[in-house]
């Protein structure tokens, strides 16, 4: 299974929050891949805290890939190389987890017809060697965007499962972004019908994850005035009356990751322990994270609505 | 008049196999076989039946100029082309396979091409080769912008997995192994020896053998791609069986024993035939790997584990849980 | 070693060998613009062709150490770029102008035999023998600079490519020929171009590097010969070229069509078809066992050819009429 994950905005947490979906499912005993296609800021390494491995990686990362400068890129096996104490350890009967990383230091760039085939091989290749692979791609209607577009809507890609899931932060104008993004003139479905995709084939193939959502019942407002909480409750059912009209309402949403400090302030996995014994992070934004991951496969979750 | 050129004899070969689950759902038939690996349209794909479905591709030549990797530092540039060929086992796993051999020395610089070509699959020093050194930096990894023979098999491996002809849906997840070799001359005498076989990292093995002289590429890498099937074979059904909750929990979903294991069983249990398709000479190479640590040991006693399983779990469930009456 | 016991056909590669001689002279092309200027063309070719053939035919006694050596001749008729006439028209008209010359043309061949001959696609597999030179640097990646449809002698200039965001384009580069001593003479030949229909059409020099290919004996297709001579047995000619064999023996006692060696005696015009025909001579992996057959026979005769297959080729040019 292909994941992609794509957002119209930058800030919408979408690659802490898809390396964290991509760290409960290797947890799950599933051997994930995790492709950083965000080309103009290839920072995942951050996040999986695997900065010393990035070290070598100008040129064979997917910039060069793509671009046929080295035949195959750089893994690094988040396990083994990350610096995270806790992740050293390996969990017990978890997959693998490894990181595609981009070149450090390289750019957005126009993707021609080879790189696309070579992107095709890269996305076959990790679906036959991996159960869940996830694909960050670049903020916006990206080039990252395009080629994926044209990757699943190749020929040599016709058996292989994919999902989009489209992040966006709980506010006017990225809920309007985001269903830009998908909805829009050329967005990812009128993009993807122009590429030969089938209409209600992609649209059942896409979910939304509200990102960094206040909770107006969690204990982080309840020293708020009884106004603030008034105000919010009213924002939130205007939020939600938004975003059905933009047609990303609830029945396609695959989850909501409530605002998490660790998550906004240090781009982060999300441990157990970061939850049970230090305490740095919430246990719902845990909760949330394994339950995302899980319905990423549960196809109650998936198909038209 | 040019005198004609005699081939010196090779004082090295390296080579480079990629070895991979073929991504088809159905393996492919002796024909289908043929048209995935007719890389040449005026050369025959060699086919064989005994003592199972067996295709080989034409030979492919990639020109190469550029140093030779070495372990001690030394810079010698060599020039020649790289033959390369894919296989198809059981029409299931595919295998491309890249290799040359250099000879102890060469013209100090290059010559036409042409004359590179009516020589294929041997690269040339310009100047003496120090063999020992490269054949060191062959197995441990070509610096960028060295010799890469594995570029070169994974290249062939890249076209081969765009064929129309496939659809992409292998049968279970599997990863591709890697395996370098180099083979030096043996001491005047003696016969052929597998000087050493490591596990490298998670997908790379190298192989260091000294051969006679007069052992042709061929041979060679007809030996290197039988001990890299067998080997991706062990790796992959212990990756499976790994893969694998055993116990109590399974022991609440049969379903998921069966349905890891029994691949194997369609897919793989069957392509176990060391040394099969290598020459006489070179198949008792095999004897060290099966005394110590014993290939086909560890195969039979996967096997073995795998048919347990399944049939342990084509027991109702009610009865497999019950414990022993003391 | 012991031969094995089992044996699968399927599994064995072989190599079909064919007759040689020691040299192929090629008497001339025939373009349609050649038989449109009229029988006085072709005779003052032949008249401008003869002393160099007797010239070709003493050089070939002496490198066959004064024996009489195998010498065949040849001729080309383009019937595949341009259709003219008939061969009934031209064949006699041709033949009688080499004998006024005192030249017998030994084996006639059409050009469009070069492109497919039967059912078998001579031009697509000789494409697919191509092995570039690689330019220095060539480490084994995939070579990037691959351009489908062209050959050329060297590197070729890098093309402007959209950079990566907050990167610099690269500025102009020479091209480079691989072999230049100090300076380079570039060639960057087409090998074949597609109509809107997807049809291919070969180019000349293409087609000329598989016609110096069939004359030197070097070509196959699966083992087997392919452009071999059939007898003329009819008493005339027919009235379409392709009812005409694409390589047809016209005189009986001819020593055998392929050869070690071939000359071509030519007007100077084919200069740059003749370069073009090298750069792609000196890029082909020719059929090993061909190869070896070759090499095998002519150093039992003491006549040993270059090791190179664009060495085997000579050229007479006159010039121009």
């Amino acid at each position: 299974m292909l994941v992609f994950a794509a957002s119209d905005k930058g800030g919408t947490g979408r690659s802490v929050t898809s390396a964290n979906l991509a760290y409960q499912r290797a947890l799950t005993g599933d051997h994930v891949a995790y492709v950083d296609f965000d080309f103009g800021s290839p920072t995942a390494a951050a996040v999986f805290d695997v900065p010393s491995a990035m070290r070598g990686t100008e040129e064979r990362g997917l910039h060069s890939y793509l671009e046929g400068e080295t035949a195959e890129p750089v893994r690094i096996d988040v396990w083994r190389e990350t610096e995270h104490p806790l992740l050293r350890a390996r969990p017990n009967q978890s997959g693998r987890l490894v990181l595609f990383p981009g070149d450090a230091g390289g750019g957005e760039f126009a993707t021609g017809e080879e790189a696309l085939e070579r992107c095709v091989d890269l996305l076959l290749k990790l679906n036959g060697e991996f159960d869940v692979t996830f694909v960050d791609l670049s903020a916006g209607r990206s080039y990252a965007v395009d080629m994926v577009l044209d990757a699943t809507a190749h020929p040599r890609m016709r058996n292989i499962p994919f999902r989009w899931l489209v992040f966006h932060r709980w506010t006017r104008q990225h809920v309007i972004a985001a269903s830009g993004l998908v909805h829009g003139e050329h967005g990812i479905i009128g993009g993807g019908v122009e590429r030969g995709h089938d209409e209600d084939a992609l649209r059942a193939a896409i979910r939304f994850v509200r990102a960094a959502v206040p909770d107006p019942e969690s204990p982080l407002w309840s020293q708020g005035s009884t106004a603030q909480a008034t105000w919010m409750q009213a924002c939130d059912e205007a939020l939600r009356r938004l975003a059905a009209e933009q047609r990303i309402g609830d029945s396609v949403v695959l989850g909501i990751v409530p605002l998490e400090p660790i998550l906004q302030w240090q781009e982060q996995l999300i441990t157990e322990e970061d939850v049970l014994s230090t305490q740095i992070a919430n246990k719902e934004t845990l909760e949330a994270l394994e339950e995302i991951a899980r319905r990423l496969t549960d196809d109650t979750h998936w198909g038209r609505l | 008049m040019a005198p004609r050129q005699s081939t010196p004899p090779a004082v090295l070969a390296c080579g480079e196999i990629r070895t991979c689950l073929l991504p088809a759902r159905q393996a492919l038939d002796i024909r289908s076989a043929a048209q995935l690996l007719g890389l040449r349209a005026d050369e025959r794909v060699l086919l064989s039946e005994r003592p199972g479905l067996y295709a080989r591709s034409p030979d492919t030549l990639t020109g190469v100029d550029c140093p030779l990797p070495s372990a001690n530092g030394a810079r010698v540039r060599a020039v020649g082309t790289v033959t390369a060929h894919a296989a198809l086992t059981e029409g299931r796993v595919l295998q491309t396979s890249a290799y040359c051999r250099l000879p102890g020395a060469g013209p100090d610089q290059r010559r036409p091409w042409g004359e590179y070509l009516v020589r294929p699959g041997v690269v040339e020093p310009l100047g003496r080769l120090p063999y020992e050194a490269v054949a060191q930096g062959v197995l441990g990894g070509p610096c960028h912008g060295d010799l890469d023979v594995g570029l070169i098999a994974d290249g062939l491996l890249t076209r081969v997995l765009r064929h129309p002809l496939l659809d992409q849906r292998p049968p279970f997840r599997s990863r591709p192994t890697r395996l370098r070799w180099a083979a030096l001359p043996a001491a005047p005498g003696e016969g052929p020896s597998l000087e050493r076989f490591t596990l490298a990292e998670d997908e790379l093995r190298t192989v260091r053998l000294r051969v006679p002289e007069g052992t042709t590429g061929t041979e060679l890498a007809a030996l290197c791609d039988d001990l890299a099937l067998h080997d991706w074979l062990l790796t992959t059904v212990v990756r499976m069986l790994d893969g694998l909750r055993l116990g109590a929990s399974a022991a609440h979903d049969a379903g998921a024993v069966v349905r890891t294991l029994r691949p194997a069983v369609d897919h793989l249990l069957h392509l176990w035939m060391p040394g099969a398709r290598v020459g006489r000479e070179l198949a008792a190479l095999w004897d060290p790997l099966e005394e110590r640590p014993g290939f086909t040991r560890q195969w039979q006693a996967l096997v073995q584990r795998i048919r347990d399983q399944l049939t342990l779990h084509a027991i109702p469930a009610a009865h497999r849980e019950v414990e022993p009456a003391p | 070693m012991t031969e094995p016991v089992f044996r699968e056909t399927a599994a064995e590669p072989r190599t079909q060998s064919v007759p040689l001689a020691h040299l192929s002279v090629e008497l001339g092309h025939l373009y349609m613009e050649d038989f449109e200027a009229g029988p006085q063309r072709l005779r003052a070719h032949f008249a401008e062709v003869r002393p160099w053939v007797e010239a070709a035919r003493a050089a070939a006694t002496v490198r066959a150490g004064g024996k009489r050596p195998r010498i065949s001749t040849c001729f080309l008729i383009d019937d595949y770029f341009t259709r003219f006439s008939t061969p009934a028209e031209v064949v006699p008209m041709l033949l009688a102008e080499a004998e006024r010359a005192g030249l017998t043309v030994d084996y006639l061949a059409r050009e469009s035999g070069c492109a497919v001959t039967g059912k078998v696609p001579v031009a697509e597999a000789v494409a697919a023998r191509i092995v570039e030179s690689p330019p220095p640097g060539s480490y084994g990646l995939r070579p990037p600079a691959a351009q489908t449809g062209w050959l050329a002698n060297g590197e070729r200039s890098p093309v402007a490519r959209a950079p990566q965001a907050m990167k610099r384009a690269v500025t102009w580069q020479p091209p480079h020929e691989t072999a230049a001593r100090r300076h380079s003479v570039f060639l960057d030949v087409e090998l074949w171009s597609d109509d809107a229909d997807g049809q291919r059409l070969w180019s000349c020099p293409f087609l000329a590097a598989v016609w110096q290919l069939a004359r030197l004996g070097l070509l196959r297709n699966e083992g087997e010969a392919v452009l071999v001579p059939q007898p003329h047995s009819a008493a005339g000619f027919p009235d379409k070229w392709d009812e005409l064999p694409t390589l047809l023996k016209l005189n009986e006692r001819a020593d055998p069509f392929a050869a070690y060696r071939t000359c071509s005696v030519l007007p100077t015009r084919f200069l740059p078809v003749e370069h073009a025909v090298r750069v792609i001579l000196d890029q082909i992996e020719v059929d090993p066992g061909a190869l070896a057959q070759v090499a095998d026979r002519s150093g039992k005769e003491r006549v040993p050819v270059p090791a190179s297959v664009a060495d085997r080729i000579s050229y007479v040019y006159y010039a121009g009429l």
